[in-house]
Parts: C-alpha cells; sequence; structure tokens
C-alpha cells in the first residue's frame, strides 16, 4: 500500500513540474517575449486557463505528504526554501489575478512584474530545494548554499525552455510549433525532480502511515481518481486551440 | 515572544485571513450558480448579468482564499511536525481528501469556469460552478473535520507514543464536528448575504440606472442573510451541549470568554436586525425604496466577518494549551529546532504580503462593486490567437 501511495507521490510531483513548469518558465520570459503590454496579454491569456489546473498539482502533493507519509518531515528541514517557494508562489499568483483588475498602464506594469519575479522565485526556489533533498537535507554549509544556488539557475532555464515551447505551441508560432517538442520540454521539466524523489524514496517511505490508514485513504480517492484526471484532460481539450481567454 | 509563541501568531494571523475570504466564498458559491442555472434555464439576460457581475465579486475574492490556503497547507508541515509525528495517521487523512478530493476538483472546475465563457456548452459551463460549490463545501467539511479531531480526538487510540486511526467513522460523527459545521455553512451564507445587501445598498443609494438588478440583488442578500443567520445562531447555540461533554471550561479563559462573548452580541443584535426589521422590510420593495436605511446597511456589511473572526479564536483560544485536546500540547507539537530567526522571518513575511494583498483585494471588491454590472471583465470577450497584424503600408 504504501508503494502506492509513493507511486501517486511520484506521478503528482512530475506532474507539477511537466505543467507547472511551462507557467513558471512563461512567468520569467514574460518581459522577453513580451516587450509590448498587448504581447504579454497574449502570453498570459494563453496559460491563463491552465495555471489553477497545474498549480493544484502541488497542493495534492502536500495533501498525500501529510496524509500518507506523516512522519516523513521533509518540509521543516528545508524551512526557509520553503517559506521562499510559498512567498513567490503568492506573488506569481497575485501578479496573474490583480494585472487586469484595475486599468492604467503602471497598475498593469507592476503585477506583471509581481508576476515575473514570482515565477523566477519559484524556479529558484524548487531548484534549491531539489538539490537540498538529493544532498539527504543536510544542515545547509557552504558548498550546499553554491550547490542550491546553481541548482535553482538550472532549473530556471530548463523552465524558461519549457515555457518556451509551450508559447510557441499554443500561439502557433515559429519552428518548434509542434506538439513533440513540448511534450519533450515536459518530460525535461519533470526528469530532475524524478530522479530526485527516486533518490529519496527510501527516506519517504520510512514515513508512511500505517495500512489501515493508507487503506481508508486509497478506499475514498480511488473512486475519484477517474474524475481527477477527467477534469485535467477537459481543461486540455477545451483550452489548446482558439481564441485567447482575457480575465488573467 | 518566544518560538512558540510566533509559531501561534503566525499561524492564528494566516488563518483568520484565509477564513475571511473562505467565508465569503463559501457564501457566494451557491448563489452564484443559482444564478447561473437560472440563466441557462429562462434565458433571461439579467441573470447572466447577475452571474458575470456577482461572479467577479466572487472570484476577486478566491484569488486571496487560494493564496492564504496555501500557507495553511504548508504550515502544518513546516512549523508543527510534531502534530504529524504524533498524529499525522489520523490527522493526515482529512487533510490529504481535502487537498484530493475537494480543492483539486474546486480549482480546475473554476478555471474551466472563469475562462469557459463563450467557449463551453451552457449545460456544462453551469455544471462547472455547481461542482465548484459542491467542493468547496466538501473542502469545508473535510477541513472541519481535521478541526474538530484537535478539539476531541474521536475514532483515536494512542499506540507506542502515537495516535493510530481506530474508527476513520467516528471522524466525521465526532460532537466538536456535527453542530459546528451547519454553524459554520450558515455564517459563510450569512456574510455571502450581506456582501451582496451592502452592494445592492450603495447603488441604490447612489440612485444609479440599475435598479431592478439591485432591487433584486438586495432581496437575495437580506433572505439569504436571514437563513444563513438561523443556521449559525441555531446550532451556535446547540453546540453548548455538545462542547462541554468533551472541552469542559473551553471558554472560561479571558481570551476565548472574549471572543464568545463579541460573536454572539454581533450575532444576536444582527439576526435581530435581519429577521424583525429587513426581511419584513422586503414586503412591497419597501428596504429598497427607503433610501435612508441604505447607509446603515452598507456600514453593516462588515459585521457577519468579524463576528466569524471572533467565532474562531473562541474555539481556537479555548483549544489552549492543546494542540490535540488532552494529549498534545502546542509546545510539543513544535517543529524541533525551529530557530526564532526562521519563524520571525516566515512570520513577517507571509503576515506582510498577505496583509498587503488582502488589502488590495478589499480594494478591487469595492472597485468591482462601484463600477457595477455595466463593467465586469468576467465573460468578456477573448483574444484573437493571432497577433495583432502589423498595419498594413498602403502602397
Amino acid at each position: 500500500m504504501d508503494i502506492f501511495w509513493f507511486l501517486t507521490f511520484a506521478v503528482l510531483l512530475a506532474g507539477y513540474f511537466a505543467l507547472e513548469g511551462f507557467d513558471i518558465g512563461l512567468g520569467v520570459l514574460l518581459p522577453v517575449l513580451g516587450r509590448s503590454p498587448a504581447a504579454r496579454d497574449r502570453l498570459v491569456g494563453a496559460m491563463a486557463p491552465f495555471v489553477l489546473a497545474n498549480e493544484v498539482w502541488l497542493v495534492a502533493l502536500a495533501g498525500v505528504l501529510s496524509g500518507a507519509f506523516p512522519a516523513s518531515q521533509p518540509l521543516s528541514r528545508v524551512y526557509p526554501l520553503v517559506v521562499a517557494l510559498l512567498l513567490a508562489w503568492i506573488v506569481r499568483d497575485a501578479g496573474l489575478w490583480f494585472r487586469r483588475r484595475a486599468d492604467g498602464a503602471a497598475w498593469r506594469l507592476f503585477w506583471d512584474g509581481a508576476l515575473c519575479a514570482g515565477s523566477a522565485g519559484l524556479a529558484l526556489a524548487w531548484g534549491a530545494i531539489l538539490v537540498a533533498v538529493a544532498r539527504g537535507l543536510r544542515p545547509l554549509d557552504a558548498p550546499g548554499v553554491v550547490a542550491g544556488a546553481a541548482g535553482g539557475v538550472a532549473l530556471l532555464a530548463l523552465f524558461a525552455w519549457h515555457g518556451r515551447t509551450f508559447a510557441a505551441w499554443r500561439l502557433r508560432e515559429g519552428p518548434r510549433a509542434g506538439g513533440r517538442a513540448l511534450l519533450l520540454s515536459a518530460c525535461a521539466a519533470a526528469a530532475p525532480a524524478v530522479l530526485v524523489t527516486a533518490a529519496a524514496g527510501a527516506h519517504l517511505l520510512d514515513g508512511a502511515a500505517p495500512d489501515p490508514a493508507l487503506t481508508v485513504l486509497s478506499v475514498m480517492v480511488v473512486p475519484f481518481a477517474p474524475i481527477l484526471v477527467g477534469a485535467q484532460v477537459w481543461v486540455w481539450r477545451t483550452f489548446s486551440r482558439g481564441a485567447l481567454p482575457t480575465f488573467f | 515572544m518566544d518560538v512558540v509563541g510566533l509559531a501561534r501568531l503566525q499561524f492564528a494571523v494566516t488563518g483568520s485571513l484565509h477564513f475571511l475570504f473562505v467565508v465569503l466564498t463559501l457564501g457566494l458559491a451557491p448563489l452564484v450558480a443559482i444564478m447561473h442555472t437560472r440563466y441557462a434555464i429562462g434565458g433571461n439576460p439579467l441573470h447572466e448579468r447577475m452571474t458575470r457581475f456577482w461572479g467577479q465579486i466572487y472570484v476577486i475574492n478566491y484569488a486571496l482564499g487560494i493564496v492564504t490556503g496555501l500557507v495553511m497547507e504548508f504550515q502544518f508541515g513546516l512549523s508543527w511536525s510534531g502534530l504529524s509525528r504524533y498524529a499525522g495517521d489520523v490527522f493526515g487523512a482529512p487533510l490529504a481528501l481535502e487537498t484530493l478530493l475537494a480543492f483539486f476538483l474546486e480549482s480546475t472546475f473554476l478555471g474551466l469556469w472563469i475562462f469557459g465563457w463563450h467557449r463551453l456548452p451552457r449545460g456544462l459551463h453551469v455544471a462547472c460552478i455547481w461542482v465548484v460549490t459542491l467542493t468547496a463545501y466538501a473542502s469545508a467539511l473535510f477541513i472541519m473535520v481535521a478541526n474538530s479531531f484537535l478539539q476531541h480526538p474521536a475514532g483515536a487510540a494512542e499506540e507506542g507514543g502515537r495516535l493510530v486511526l481506530r474508527d476513520f467513522g467516528s471522524l466525521f460523527t465526532n460532537p466538536s464536528l456535527v453542530f459546528a459545521l451547519p454553524h459554520v455553512v450558515g455564517a459563510g451564507l450569512w456574510a455571502g448575504g450581506f456582501v451582496m445587501m451592502g452592494a445592492a445598498a450603495y447603488h441604490l443609494f447612489r440612485r444609479t440606472p440599475e435598479r431592478e438588478f439591485f432591487t433584486r440583488s438586495l432581496r437575495l442578500g437580506v433572505l439569504t442573510s436571514l437563513a444563513g443567520s438561523l443556521l449559525t445562531v441555531g446550532f451556535g447555540y446547540a453546540q453548548f451541549g455538545p462542547v462541554a461533554s468533551v472541552q469542559p471550561g473551553k471558554f472560561d479563559g479571558a481570551v476565548p470568554g472574549t471572543a464568545l462573548g463579541l460573536m454572539i452580541m454581533i450575532g444576536q443584535l444582527v439576526q435581530f436586525a435581519v429577521t424583525f426589521v429587513l426581511a419584513p422590510l422586503l414586503i412591497r420593495d419597501l428596504l429598497a425604496r427607503w433610501r435612508w436605511l441604505h447607509p446603515l446597511l452598507m456600514a453593516m456589511t462588515p459585521l457577519p466577518f468579524l463576528a466569524a473572526i471572533a467565532g474562531w479564536l473562541a474555539r481556537e483560544a479555548g483549544r489552549q494549551p492543546w494542540l490535540v485536546y488532552g494529549k498534545l500540547s502546542v509546545a510539543d507539537a513544535l517543529t524541533p529546532g525551529l530557530t526564532r530567526a526562521d519563524i520571525t522571518a516566515s512570520f513577517v513575511g507571509f503576515a506582510g504580503v498577505l496583509g498587503l494583498l488582502a488589502l488590495v483585494d478589499y480594494v478591487l471588491i469595492a472597485r468591482a462593486v462601484r463600477r457595477g454590472p455595466g463593467q465586469v471583465a468576467l465573460g468578456a470577450a477573448d483574444l484573437p490567437v493571432a497577433a495583432e497584424p502589423a498595419p498594413a503600408h498602403s502602397l
């Protein structure tokens, strides 16, 4: 039973990186790909209908962590990094939700800045967290800081590339407008997280809840799995083509 | 303040901020769903305008509900790892169910609803907002199950120094839950109704051209508050017996006692006003016509929110010094080795950023109300996918 929930954890994490990765990457590239306010509106319109469906993968992951692996306790061991991740996430979301809620070029520019800075913070924090987990969640030392920073920058570059292939695919622009390039960059974006999870699997499984608790969780969740998957598929079928929504 | 105190303060501040937005979400979601359903069935353009206007208020409010909720979700693992270690096998289950069965679907379907205008068939589009409503209430259920377990750890037994799950069903029949859940749901409807009433009073007072729109909204708001106030006050008083049986002396302390007193005072007075003044004045639309009353209605709008925060303070402060009542103290649940620098930095960061965003969000809600149903972004026209063509040069 704990293996089933470990696989669920891995799938949610891989899904989060593959999906939210392009939102984060596009946010980082916003000032580069969108030189004018109108161009930025198009880029945000391309990702907007996906963001809500993408970021829930991480919330679900946190739920699985507390329900299925309560004794694994990874969050508190990278406390400052998780706090930075959450703050960046909040700022990124605020940028998306608020950028069109009032008029004026300065208002829009400010929240586009928040969207870009929050996205960059998300990528950097994730890179540093993955490095910290790969190093066995040791207390932070000087080489750890350097490695964490390098991991953050590397993940930022990876997400930026993923965001670019998503924009090319959704907006049908440039030579890489095909779905194959997007699939490739999605796999690449998910790869680091999958590798680190596989490496840290033993630690996670040590913290698993006992079988009766996991069985209850499975009985409650598994019947709804087709609805969860179906909702995600419906989002992609609805928003992959056609005009760009303007609410965000 | 010591590390435990700071971690408690962080949880209390972020939790209170979260609930200010959650309570309105719970109140507005069913109202928007009903409006949308009426539009889908009857095709009355007024119902479409009501859906989009109140839907936009709902959605702006929801933004802060999400970001404050993220912090709540992760805070258990960050600051209170002792809780997961001791009771995670039981307490973690409702949290996991909330994220997987409720929030995951709520957020996904809300995205479909927000961005699905002009795109989804009308019936399916309406179904989306109903799924959003249903899952919002499922969230409330699971979170209240988790919280009630902290008030009264039913269904679990201690084995080898940690709690293990004995009876999953007992989590849902917990005496701390069964009357508290409808009490909270009622508070949500009350808050949603009052926001609708206050916004309608503003437009009627200003004599904007949207008279019919806001006369109807005023009626819906007052009737919703009436239903909400009956649920809230009724199930509020009904809780005293079960609470006293599992947490004797809960409200004896200064903080829970004061918070409880404030909540009851607001609840009683406002329920009296709604039941015996505002609801009867709906006859022949007297309430909409008596303009001198409208500033008072606007001033009353924040009261259910104030009462809701006071209610949570009473419930949570009355649990002290326990995190899991009678089993695990708050101090013992604190993450070992959490430093003062860490918790101070995170508290300043979360409280500062979320506090500022909450203010901005309320300003934006007020702005959306002021602009009225004539300028609503929700459901506005889409943007063509092709980039704007460069202006053609004339030959």
